[in-house]
């Protein structure tokens, strides 16, 4: 999914931020990422109860998990509203593995991969108190399909069967789900075959909620949900609280624990005074989603080594699209050149120091992402060959070519584009940048008439299948009219057909093709369809009160807020 | 009091008030009305200081390209991250961690410091200058004229025209200025709008000047209205003059004071506004520099580099205030009634 953070910089906060002016020592070396593993053994004892102050720069979409589709609200509504299946509460790729949720076990799979059934566990109440029956997932389903949640159309509409008839209002229920309150079974029919659905059944959209919640959308008086947690006192793009769930101990269900402290969650908008704030130890949480301005970073890590990481999550890509369908990057040696002569560390300077540089689409913790491979054009330094690059130019024949690059406003993305053209036309391309504002952007380049030649992307994974980057942003068959996420326009057959084949692989049994993946991945490497340029590494920042390690940096949502706990 | 009616039909008083007369001064028979205006503006020396900050400001700006290619011997677009490329800064231009190199006080290299891209402030500062100076007053032009025309026709012509142009100036002025940024930004970077088909500094003026001018028009068709039943008027009606002829010929001399006065507060917004629009993808495009892109680009440094924002937040500050007390001096050597009324 898009990242949307949403910074509103006054001219007149120059002056007001003159007043959080600290001194900082400049770092003469940048900050190795970690892929944090499991929590520190020197972590002190976990301590229950307390509460602690959590900061958001950008307020969730809504509290409501049938609309939410942000990072900002996954992280929160993950551990209030559970799935059939959920993620395991684990680092690194531990934690991208799907358990069991409120289902006794993950869904068997058959009739070729069309057909999901798992059963309830019993003794299943809300944060209310009323009980679960297996016919809530029925009514939670077509809730998002209704709203309509954000990814309903993609992962939920076209995939369960009898869903678009509903979506249509040419059904009165989804015909492809049947439930049985007695015995709690619940049976799912697919379309066809779609491998990431057991990712697809842990999103908090789809985490059960009573029936009766309104068809719409509830952001101050969201349902109750069976999790950890349970959201109350909201006031919106201000604050909300998480405080423990009184039914969840009870329910004693394996791999997901208990919520230990009570979160005050507030949404402040400057970023400077929120990382000075959890520094000076007057908020305990710094949101993994927000960026720590690289002014602040020195300071950070001269003072405040022992509570904070730049933790590679292993699922965000950053990289330059490259229009394969018109000129110049139609051409194999104009698309080469770029991958060649771009300087991965000059962009990492742009980006604080927070980018591991990269050549592979899929991140690391994305199975099929190939660990240990070497890159096909980059030297190992990532520091880019401006001659090479220059003499693939010439060789492409597009030399002098125009080439419009186009870049979002906020920073460092427009510095990374700004920096991207004058390397473009270093290397003999006539390029010139155009900002869209932030809000605009991702529509604007959607827009197929565009037809835009190359510029910024990223991709943050909706869940831990190859599925979920190449079948929406690299296969032909995903390319759309509007709303388009296929920037590039790619439309190679051999991708093409990969991607129908694998993607009918059901997560349990992803590892088995990691290696087809794997050899799509180099191969989209060699064609240089995209210009990756670094995986993002995300803050983990938080006062001196936290007991540090033995939080956990859940790989899917960021911080694990079951994980907290006081010193 | 005495009022002098020039051929022009204008309402400038040859009757000072005690006050703006220094002891001794005579004011000879016949001094016309701009003559006058200047003699009061000479004595108001708080404006003629800031006037010349202003004056000063825009040469600078305009000498831009000889500092660069004569004294700085770098471009303002040229980048420099790494140090390696120019070999001028000790080791880097930019830190590991975004953090570029500060104020070198040398006048040949890097006086201001650096940006986050290793680009020279100090030359940024003066071509930005240039840039958003042109953008104001290319703007205030667009917002002036526009304002003269519907202001004076829906003054003038009353009814039907009046009412439709009123509706005009309320939806824009009640259109928010954020979003109209955002749309016509978006609008002329894909599609273009007319003969704007990139975006250009014309585009980010002709958003401004659009923005602005209900604020200009609408006090322009209050003063028309009061105008159009004056005797000069009548008589001109009286001669067979076309209605054209006699809102451009007879009335809009009237409205001069009004629109002197106008220009600098038109002109101190407009480059502010530039500014604010930057941030919404609408302002200047990369890599032209401008003050707001310079703003907008230093914020995310501020702790650690704050003189990428302090340098053109200093001349921003020092333009809009300059023009801004010369305005205030203008209006008062042009009608000074208008001070006599506030003492009261």
């Amino acid at each position: 999914m898009r990242k949307y953070n949403r910074s509103l910089w006054a001219v007149m906060a120059v002056f007001a931020a003159f007043a959080l002016a600290a001194c900082g020592s400049s770092s003469s070396s940048p900050t190795s990422a970690t892929s944090a593993t499991t929590p520190s053994s020197s972590a002190a004892p976990a301590k229950s109860g307390g509460s602690v102050t959590f900061l958001y720069g950008v307020a969730p979409q809504s509290m409501d998990p049938g609309m939410d589709y942000t990072t900002q609200g996954a992280e929160i509504n993950w551990v209030v509203y559970t799935g059939l299946t959920t993620y395991a509460h684990a680092n690194g790729t531990a934690g991208t593995k799907v358990i069991p949720g409120l289902c006794t076990a993950l869904p068997t799979v058959t009739d070729g991969g069309k057909t999901y059934t798992c059963t309830l566990r019993k003794g299943l109440v809300f944060s209310n108190g009323q009980p679960v029956v297996a016919s809530d997932f029925t009514y939670t389903l077509e809730r998002a399909i209704k709203i309509p949640w954000g990814g309903s159309g993609e992962f939920m509409t076209p995939v369960v069967a009898g869903a678009t008839a509903y979506s249509n209002g040419k059904a009165s229920t989804i015909s492809g789900v049947t439930t049985d309150n007695a015995t709690g079974q619940i049976t799912i029919h697919l379309t066809a075959p779609y491998g990431p659905f057991d990712n697809v059944l842990a999103f908090p959209a789809l985490g059960l909620i009573p029936p009766g919640t309104p068809f719409k959308n509830e952001p101050t008086n969201p349902p109750p949900g069976v999790g950890p947690y349970k959201v109350t006192n909201i006031v919106p793009n201000t604050s909300f609280t998480a405080v423990p769930n009184p039914y969840w101990a009870k329910m004693d269900i394996p791999g997901i624990p208990a919520a230990k402290v009570t979160v005050n969650a507030k949404i402040s908008s400057n970023i400077d005074a929120n990382a000075l704030s959890v520094l000076n130890n007057s908020a305990d949480f710094f949101d993994w989603a927000d960026v720590i301005p690289g002014s602040l970073l020195p300071q950070i890590k001269s003072q405040a080594s022992s509570r904070f990481k730049l933790v590679d999550l292993g699922g965000t890509t950053y990289y330059i699209f490259l229009n394969s369908q018109h000129k110049p990057f139609n051409n194999l040696d104009a698309r080469e050149a770029v991958v060649t002569g771009l300087n991965q560390q000059a962009m990492n300077r742009l980006g604080s120091g927070t980018l591991i540089p990269a050549c592979f689409f899929l991140p690391p913790y994305v199975p099929g992402h190939p660990t240990g491979a070497s890159c096909p054009y980059n030297n190992s330094s990532f520091t880019g060959n401006i001659a090479k690059a220059q003499a693939l130019v010439k060789a492409s024949g597009m030399e002098g070519y125009p080439v419009t690059v186009w870049s979002e406003t906020r920073s460092p993305r427009q510095q990374w584009m700004t920096y991207y053209t004058q390397f473009l036309n270093q290397i003999g391309f006539k390029a010139t940048q155009k900002v869209i504002a932030d809000a605009n952007y991702f529509t604007t380049l959607g827009d197929l008439k565009l037809h835009p030649q190359t510029g910024f992307a990223d991709w943050n994974m909706d869940f831990p299948n190859p599925v979920d980057f190449y079948g929406v942003l690299l296969d032909g068959n995903s390319i759309l009219p509007t709303n388009n996420e296929n920037f590039g326009e790619t439309n190679d057959p051999y991708v093409n057909s990969q991607v129908a084949k694998l993607s009918a692989v059901p997560t349990a049994d992803l590892n088995s093709v990691a290696g087809e993946w794997q050899s799509l991945d180099k191969y989209v490497a060699q064609k240089a369809y995209v210009a990756v340029f670094g995986y993002e590494t995300f803050p983990f920042f938080a006062s001196d009160r936290i007991n540090y390690g033995a939080t956990v940096f859940q790989p899917e949502y960021g911080w694990d807020w079951t994980s907290f706990s006081l010193k | 009091m005495a009022t002098t009616t020039s051929e022009t039909g204008s309402q400038f008083s040859t009757d000072l008030p005690a006050a703006l007369v220094h002891e001794g001064e005579e004011v000879a028979a016949g001094t016309g009305p701009w003559r006058l205006a200047w003699r009061r503006l000479r004595r108001n020396k708080t404006a003629l200081f800031f006037g010349g900050v202003f004056v000063v400001i825009v040469v600078l700006c305009l000498l831009a390209p000889v500092y660069s290619h004569d004294v700085a011997h770098i471009g303002p677009a040229t980048q420099n991250i790494t140090g390696s490329n120019l070999n001028t800064c000790p080791p880097t231009c930019v830190g590991p961690t975004d953090i570029p190199v500060g104020p070198s006080w040398n006048i040949s290299k890097y006086f201001l410091g650096a940006d986050s891209l290793g680009r020279d402030v100090a030359v940024r500062l003066l071509y930005g200058g240039r840039n958003s100076l042109e953008i104001g007053a290319v703007a205030t032009i667009i917002t002036m004229l526009l304002a003269m025309i519907l202001g004076i026709a829906a003054g003038f012509l009353g009814g039907v025209a009046d009412n439709i142009i009123n509706l005009i100036l309320d939806v824009t002025w009640a259109f928010p200025v954020v979003l109209l940024g955002i749309v016509l930004g978006t609008l002329i970077a894909t599609s273009g709008i007319g003969p704007l088909h990139s975006t250009t500094l014309m585009s980010t003026a002709l958003i401004i000047g659009v923005v602005y001018f209900p604020y200009v028009a609408k006090p322009i068709r209050a003063q028309v209205l009061s105008l159009r039943q004056r005797e000069f008027v009548d008589a001109a009606r009286q001669q067979g003059l076309g209605n054209v002829r006699i809102m451009f010929g007879e009335i809009l001399p009237n409205l001069a004071s009004t629109i002197v006065v106008f220009i600098p507060l038109i002109l101190a917004n407009a480059i502010l506004l530039e500014a604010a629009l930057t941030y919404l993808g609408a302002g200047v495009q990369p890599p032209n520099a401008s003050w707001g892109t310079m703003l907008s680009d230093g914020i995310s440094t501020i702790p650690a580099a704050f003189h990428n924002v302090l340098a053109p937040g200093i001349m921003l500050v020092l333009t809009v205030l300059s023009i801004n007390i010369f305005g205030d001096g203008l209006r008062d050597a042009l009608d000074p009634r208008s001070k006599v009324r506030i003492a009261h």
